[in-house]
């Protein structure tokens, strides 16, 4: 179990950072920055600019994500805005509106 | 599942919740919860923070305010105001600031607590008006403070170590003040 979890009843407004994987069930807006991944779950609703290592979603997201590493969109999931990273995957069912940046040529 | 706060995490900014809250790294702001809050031993919490139980065994600075209890362990340190109906000091923790337990009296009769505990309780008088403006508590004052009130305890708290037998009489400007700071010794 990741060791940070946001849980579905709570709801943070104001800036997230660390250098841990973290878990969001609940609410969060404003800026999350940081070093591990991040697991935005199906219940998770974010809205915020994002910049981490590896970034799942299977809630919502409103806001720019970059990632160092890899974005994965999970089906069912809802992003709106841009991304950027040098692996990004989307399922089937994943709903996603903006741009997608791989900055090819780097990262591979 | 109930949320963590990892040892690596900063939050800066509000944070506001219906579950227990456990925090292991460091949050600035503000913290609603109706819930429990728990600061573990690394946990630092610069916030005002406004719960129905608390128990810091981090860091805290700022203002706790508790519907039900704030409980101060062995290994927390807390700076800062407390408001709550009932405070908790171990022995061994350190806390510098006002505490507020209310009208005592009002508080136990209203719907915070169970009624068959409020029926089970003996029905006491109501105490003396306190002394106005009271300087505030200083740490040393506390423990006293806790030390004479442990006698007067009735059965509310169920997890609490038995009345120390010889308690030195409260000294005057105490006596009117049934405060429920419980100090619990020899704790290791």
């Amino acid at each position: 179990m990741a060791n940070t979890v946001i849980g579905s009843s709570i709801v943070i407004d104001g800036e997230i950072s660390g250098g841990e994987d973290l878990v969001i069930q609940g609410t969060v807006k404003g800026k999350i920055s940081l070093k591990e991944s991040l697991i935005v779950a199906q219940s998770g609703v974010v809205e915020a600019d994002i910049a981490t290592q590896n970034i799942e979603v299977a809630g919502q997201v409103t806001g720019n994500i970059a990632a160092s590493d890899r974005v994965e969109l999970k089906s069912d999931c809802r992003v709106v805005g841009d991304i950027k990273a040098p692996r990004i995957l989307i399922a089937d069912g994943a709903s996603f509106k903006g741009n997608v940046d791989m900055e090819v040529g780097k990262g591979r | 599942m109930s949320t963590v706060i990892g040892d690596s995490i900063l939050i800066s900014g509000n944070l506001e919740g219906d579950e227990d809250l456990t925090i292991r790294g460091r949050v600035e702001g503000s913290i609603r919860l109706t819930r429990t809050l728990i600061v573990e031993a690394s946990g630092i919490v610069k916030a005002d923070v406004t719960v129905k139980d608390a128990v810091i065994s981090g860091v805290v600075v700022g203002n706790v305010t508790a519907s039900d209890s704030v409980q101060l362990t062995a290994e927390g340190r807390m700076v800062g105001d407390i408001s709550a109906p009932r405070v908790i000091i171990v022995d061994g923790a350190s806390f510098r600031g006002r505490v507020d337990m209310g009208d005592l009296e009002s508080d136990r009769a209203s719907a915070e607590r169970p009624a068959q505990k409020a029926a089970a309780r003996p029905v006491q008088k109501a105490p003396p008006p306190r002394p106005p403006a009271r300087p505030p508590v200083r740490d040393g004052d506390e423990r006293r403070i806790g030390q004479n009130v442990a006698v007067n305890q009735s059965a509310g708290a169920p997890a609490r170590p038995p009345s120390p037998p010889a308690a030195p009489p409260l000294p005057p400007i105490l006596a009117g003040a049934k405060r429920r700071v419980l100090v619990k010794k020899g704790k290791r």
